[in-house]
């Protein structure tokens, strides 16, 4: 296939000649929805070799929106859904999302699934800033939205008021496909580089730790 | 039932109440009779309760004179019966922990403490279990506020935990 071929391996020398000088490339080879040229982005040509600034951020956005590893973690009764869309139904694998990881720091982001309590609210702020960068957060169910039902003592209301969150998916709880189409918002995402924390000097969790500690 | 008669036998007046309901006997006693009585439905070969299916707390507060009640619930894997024991007690009214009797009351005396505040003499560990070190209040007590005693979005200080 051109587009493992083309993107994932080291360029050998003649490649990298046909791009610097006017690029034989063709889209086809790439399998991109953007043209080489686009891709490419201008080269600046520098003494020693050729640089290619900002663009490689699209490059990377590519490849990650295929391999998105959510972290392994459900919280509540929206995880069932969740394990649904993991299972051979539904299969979230055919999008390069089985690979669920068990630990923050090899993942791409989180699935929010359910009512977060405030006992655990430390966790998950921990586990969020575990996630290395970049990372995006889809929030999942009503109850990780808004609190739902629950206007209690003991649930947090709406997990971004803790960690920034890119993608609301409705529901009590969603279906699958509806968490399906969640993470297909969040590869588009993934894609354009774009994060919810872009603009942001810091998660709400630590501006409530800034402002002293409750309510935001 | 013989775990019945065993009980009567040993307690006789002592045992303030006895309930049945579908088959599932249940029996009142004073809170200075607790432990004896758990001691014996664990003990003596005739009821030989091993295992303490669950211990909980409740809160009536029409009863005024005694607004707590604690209800022990017995499983016996030698003989395959079942059996209730429940006891009211009085607001600030302790009861003798029966961690020494089944050490899984542990947990369950930690979450009848933190959510009606009954205390529980000689527990190892009594902290809060569900809620966080710093909560304030009794929340399954029918007059604490639902929405909590803090408010806003984040209800929890952070610092320091993260
Ligand atoms: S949104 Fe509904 S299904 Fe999901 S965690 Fe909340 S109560 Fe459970």
């Amino acid at each position: 296939m051109g587009m493992t071929d083309g993107l994932f391996r080291r360029a050998t020398d003649s490649e990298v000649r046909a791009v610097v000088e006017g690029a034989p490339l063709k889209r086809e080879d790439l399998e991109l929805d953007i043209s080489p040229d686009e891709l490419m982005g201008g080269p600046v040509r520098f003494p020693g070799g050729i640089a290619m600034p900002v663009q490689v951020e699209r490059v990377l956005g590519f490849g990650r929106s295929f391999s998105f590893w959510p972290l392994l973690f459900g919280l509540a009764c929206c995880a069932i859904e969740m394990m649904a869309l993991g299972g051979s139904r539904f299969d979230m694998s055919r999008f390069g999302m089985e690979a669920m990881r068990a630990s923050p720091r090899q993942a791409d982001g989180m699935i929010v699934a359910g009512w977060c309590s405030i006992k655990m609210a430390p966790r998950v702020v921990r586990l969020y800033e575990q996630i290395p960068d970049p990372k995006w957060v889809l929030a999942m169910g009503s109850c990780a939205i808004s609190g739902n039902i629950w206007d209690t003592y003991n649930v947090v209301q709406g997990i971004d008021s803790l960690i920034p969150v890119d993608v609301y998916v409705p529901g009590c709880p969603p279906r699958p496909e509806a968490l399906w189409e969640g993470l297909e918002m969040i590869r588009q995402r993934v894609k354009e580089s774009k994060h919810a924390y872009d603009g942001l000097r810091r998660i709400p969790a630590r501006d409530a730790i800034a402002e002293g500690g409750s309510d935001s | 039932m013989s775990a019945a008669a065993g009980l009567e036998k040993r307690f006789g007046k002592r045992l303030l109440e006895k309930t049945e309901l579908r088959g599932e006997l249940a029996y009142i006693v004073a809170p200075e009779d607790w432990l004896r009585v758990l001691s014996f439905c664990k003990e003596s070969s005739a009821l030989a309760f091993d295992q303490l299916d669950c211990l909980l707390g409740d809160h009536l507060p029409e009863r005024e004179a005694a607004p707590f009640e604690v209800v022990a619930h017995l499983l016996s894997h030698t003989h395959g019966h079942r059996l209730r024991v429940k006891t009211s007690l009085a607001e600030g009214q302790t009861l003798p922990t029966v961690t020494g009797l089944w050490p899984s009351a542990g947990f369950d005396e930690r979450e009848a403490w933190e959510m009606f505040g009954i205390v529980f003499e000689g527990h190892p560990d009594l902290r809060r279990l569900l809620t966080t070190e710093d909560f304030e209040g009794f929340p399954l007590r029918k007059d604490f506020p639902l929405e909590g005693t803090v408010g806003g979005r984040i209800r929890i200080d952070l610092r320091g935990k993260i």
